[in-house]
């Protein structure tokens, strides 16, 4: 079918006006972060500052212990990551490839699991990590979510799909279980693992609920809820240094997201397609 | 061979006891929190049966919560959805512009709420916010976007379909292209005109797809907080918040653990029919299959 | 080097039907042995126990003299070829051949070596760095193959090896893997649904079907001696000619012999037309229905008033002829009682002497 010249030019233009609407916002806190205080307070708005303040982002990284929020978002991220890792792996090894008794409850505890949002029970859990002195520790952040129902069911279906007879070949190469699992499966199910991986680390990075309910002092705060701080400093808001602070916490993902943009979306819309 | 009996337990054993730890034994705690009174700091937990309940259905502060999450989450998914399907449709071609636009449009997805949240603050400022500006230059009046009980919420409505809307969309394009060519030639033949196409082919091929986001949407729009906390508050005039913050407010502002409690309760009442619903309906149509 | 005894075997999976029903079979050390049969007659089942992949319902599995029930299928002496080679896609063929060899602990430098001999033997020396989907059938084949060889087992096993492959390759690997037997000497047990491969491979063959062994014999001792009729119609292309008692009757007069009710003859062994003044035989005036000519031979399918029946004939095809007269020689015939068991008999169970019939043919 042939569109005539002026369909395909109006075609262009909605594109570009739905990447305006979704683009545009970044831009502007970009812009907004390299404005003066002054700058951010005219109307109608100015979209490229004057002068380029490259001090807001200082400012606003001074404004709080920031070096110890980055590493704790950063310690928080990779250590639920590894938990992950080391939990997820066998178990969804078991549920793939062994037959025992209460597979079936078991399994469907994951599944439950599963359906349970951190904002469901969170009241309940920050009395209990207050009793074991866990709250305002790291451990608080990470341990609740050292494994993944999402994972677990998702590298199981993986594991399925793996052929019987690799396994049995294995096995006649007097591999034990363990082995199989490591050099066998764990490398067969590379791109689901690093799908996951992606969207962890990005869900923890970004997570901001979490670390804020179960936190009351500097010491374990993440990113997220040190920025979201930014706001209360000295009465009124001073944007320019709130975009700066955003823009820190934005720019890590969206390199990420630049260079794995298949895997991230193939991560985030698993459930969707599959 | 005795170990091997039990490597299968040894195997799965970490990631159950997390979330027995964690996930499980929260649960029960909250209900039995919900039949007590308790302020946190005081030894004792004293048992009132079904008050907090009560009060908490007579309250109507907390009606007005309940309307509002309801308000929240029906219309969030409806133009989430919605709109996507325009999108989608739009969208669902081959060639680089298109692989482009999709990423754009999916970018917030990934984005943290906190950013997103004071991001948006920024452009609803009713001030110098971007949005007002725009709307001036179509030669709308300003509007007090975040700070006027009227438009407080449709304003984190707004906020919530622009996050959604990418991620929406890219779940329906993998519906359509898994719809397979054959029917729509089939309808090429026949001459089939392109809104019955849609009506006949595209849109009962998409609905497992549909019901899926309907689901996810409701589920993930119900427990909105972080967007409210960071912005609102809960306000102006109580008219944006919602069960999580609600929540989050009794028990970590006011201490009213068991009173908190009861309405995490019925927070679980209701995830727990639409994933009942979830399940039920996947299981038929995989029964149908 | 070791021979293999199933004894009393039985094998059910979850509480179905027994899938293999108290099996007794002997494979002598050093044998090529073939088990063949249709498909989903057990052979893979039988296979992966004396592999050890699948636990027995009941019986007793010796390798050598020692019963190996409990032993793990990595302790067994056994290397195994499948049948999509099952080769680990993620390691490279190296990876692969060395696998085995790392999990019995031998020290790395003599693993290297073992690995390069092999890939000298089956020729892969070049491909040792790649990874298996980047190479051509045969050469997974050869890969799988040198996986299996480089533990230096006591016991092959091949299940359907070569099913994939196609026809000209085919014949290739089987040549290799007879050549590969003698070389070894070591014990081959090898799967096949296809009795041409059955045949021109094993020097022992072990027919099964259901579960139950048919017959086990050398492959010309069960294409001229079926036990029964099961392995009669298995063997040979086109299988044997299988004609009802009464039908028989009609032609020759009454069989004697009480026991019999089926009377079998393979193709090959009814001659047209020229013949038709043999001794001692059966005469019958046919119809061609259909032909085929593949060359050296020619493989009709023709009507008598005793039943339809085929005929391979290795002279020139006879396209304008219809009616033929058709001898089936008396010391060509099979006899079977009602189960399918072959009957054995000491002289020629007719009546009435062939030549009677003769007469009927020539009026
Ligand atoms: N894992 C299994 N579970 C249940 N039944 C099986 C299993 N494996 C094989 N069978 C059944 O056992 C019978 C024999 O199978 P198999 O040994 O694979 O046959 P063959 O290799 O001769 O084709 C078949 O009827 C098959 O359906
Ligand atoms: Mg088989």
């Amino acid at each position: 079918m042939k569109t005539s010249l002026p369909l395909k030019i109006l075609n262009v233009i909605g594109l570009i006006i739905m990447v305006a609407i979704f683009a545009m916002p970044f831009i502007w806190m970009i812009s907004t972060s390299l404005k003066t205080l002054g700058e951010t307070m005219v109307f109608p708005p100015k979209w490229i500052p004057d002068e380029l303040i490259w001090e807001n982002f200082i400012s606003a990284w001074n404004s709080g212990p920031f070096l110890q929020y980055f590493m704790n978002s950063v310690l928080v991220s990779v250590g639920i990551l590894i938990f992950q890792f080391i939990t997820v792996i066998p178990a969804a090894y078991a549920f793939a490839r062994y037959e025992f008794r209460f597979k079936n409850v078991l399994f469907s505890l994951v599944m439950v699991t599963m359906m349970i949002p951190a904002q469901l029970i969170f009241l309940p859990v920050f009395l209990n990590l207050s009793d074991w002195g866990l709250l305002d520790t790291l451990w608080g952040l990470i341990l609740p979510f050292a494994t993944s129902a999402f994972g677990i069911f998702m590298l199981r279906q993986t594991f399925k799909q793996v052929p019987e007879e690799l396994l049995e070949a294995a096995r006649l190469d007097n591999s034990t279980d363990f082995k199989i699992m490591m050099k066998i499966m764990v490398p067969m199910a590379k791109p689901t693992l690093i799908t996951l991986g992606l969207f962890n680390f990005i869900t923890h990075w970004n997570d901001y609920f979490w670390p804020l309910v179960m936190t009351t002092t500097e010491s374990a705060r993440t990113l997220p809820v040190g920025i979201a701080q930014l706001r209360q400093v000295d009465g009124g808001v001073a944007w320019n240094i709130l975009m700066a602070g955003n823009v820190i916490l934005v720019i890590p993902i969206l390199i990420i997201f630049f260079f794995a943009q298949r895997h991230i979306i193939r991560a985030f819309t698993y459930t969707g397609v599959k | 061979m005795r170990s091997a009996k039990w490597r299968p337990y040894f195997f799965v054993a970490p990631a159950i006891i997390v979330f027995l730890v964690f996930f499980i034994q929260p649960i029960f705690y909250m209900i039995y929190l919900s039949f007590h009174d308790w302020n946190f700091i005081s030894p004792d937990k004293t048992f009132v049966g079904l008050g907090n309940f009560k009060d908490l259905l007579s309250d109507p502060m907390f009606l007005e919560v309940i309307r509002n999450t309801l308000m929240y989450t029906f219309f969030t998914v409806l133009f989430s959805i919605s709109l996507a399907l325009l999108m989608s449709i739009w969208l669902n071609k081959q060639g680089w512009m298109y692989s482009f636009v999709q990423g754009a449009v999916f970018s917030p997805h990934i984005i943290s709420l906190v950013s997103i949240a004071m991001l948006w603050m920024w452009i609803m400022d009713a001030d110098y916010g971007l949005l007002n500006w725009v709307l001036s230059l179509v030669g709308l009046e300003k509007v007090p976007w975040l700070t006027d009980p009227n438009t407080a919420l449709s304003s984190l409505i707004i906020i919530a379909v622009w996050k959604n809307i990418g991620y929406f969309t890219l779940i329906i394009i993998a519906g359509l292209q898994s719809i397979p060519k054959h029917l729509y030639e089939a309808a090429a033949l026949d001459r089939t005109p392109p809104w019955r196409r849609f009506a006949k082919i595209t849109f009962p091929m998409l609905s497992p797809s549909l019901f899926f986001l309907t689901i996810i949407g409701i589920l993930d729009s119900i427990k909105v907080f972080e967007t409210i906390s960071i912005i609102t508050k809960g306000g102006p005039l109580n008219s944006t918040n919602t069960l999580v913050y609600y929540i989050y407010e009794n028990g970590f502002i006011f201490f009213k653990i068991g009173y908190a409690s009861a309405a995490g309760v019925i927070l679980l009442v209701i995830l727990s029919i639409l994933t009942l619903l979830y399940f039920k309906v996947l299981s038929k149509r995989v029964h149908y299959q | 080097m070791a021979k293999i005894q199933l004894k009393n075997v039985s094998k059910a999976y979850g509480n179905n039907k027994k899938v293999i029903e108290d099996m007794n079979l002997d494979i002598q050390d050093g044998s090529f042995t073939v088990l063949v049969g249709p498909s989903g007659c057990g052979k893979s089942t039988t296979l992966r126990i004396i592999a050890g992949l699948e636990d027995v319902s009941a019986g007793e599995i010796w390798i050598g003299d020692q019963l190996v029930n409990d032993v793990a299928p990595g302790k067994r002496g056994i290397s195994m070829v499948f049948q999509n080679y099952a080769l680990y896609p993620t390691m490279s063929v190296r990876g692969n051949i060395e696998f085995g060899l790392e999990n019995m602990k031998i020290p790395k430098a003599e693993r290297k070596k073992m690995v390069e001999e092999i890939a000298e033997i089956v020729d892969l020396t070049e491909y040792l760095d790649k990874k298996p989907q980047n190479l051509s059938g045969g050469q997974r084949q050869r890969v799988a193959l040198a996986r299996a060889m480089v533990k230096k087992p006591d016991v092959f096993i091949f299940d359907e090896p070569l099913s994939n492959l196609d026809a000209k390759l085919r014949g290739q690997m089987r040549t290799e893997l007879i050549q590969l037997h003698k070389r070894l000497g070591t014990t081959f047990i090898y799967v096949t649904h296809d009795q041409v491969e059955a045949m021109s491979m094993g020097d022992e063959i072990v027919i099964l079907d259901k579960g139950h062994i048919m017959q086990q014999a050398a492959p010309m001792e069960v294409y001229h001696n079926p036990a029964n009729q099961f392995v009669a119609n298995f063997i040979g292309t086109p299988s044997m000619n299988i004609l009802s008692k009464s039908m028989v009757e009609e032609k020759t007069g009454t069989i004697t012999d009480e026991r019999i009710s089926y009377v079998g003859f393979r193709p090959e062994h009814a001659a047209m037309q020229v013949e038709k003044l043999a001794a001692s035989g059966i005469n019958l005036s046919c119809e061609i229905i259909t032909m085929e000519t593949l060359g050296s031979e020619t493989l009709y399918l023709v009507n008598s008033d005793a039943g339809q029946f085929q005929v391979k004939s290795f002279q020139a095809p006879l396209v304008e002829t219809k009616k033929v007269d058709i001898t089936i020689p008396m010391d060509k015939l099979y006899y079977f009682d009602t189960q399918g068991n072959r009957v054995f008999v000491e002289d020629i169970p007719f009546q009435t002497p062939a030549r009677e019939v003769r007469g009927e043919v020539l009026v």
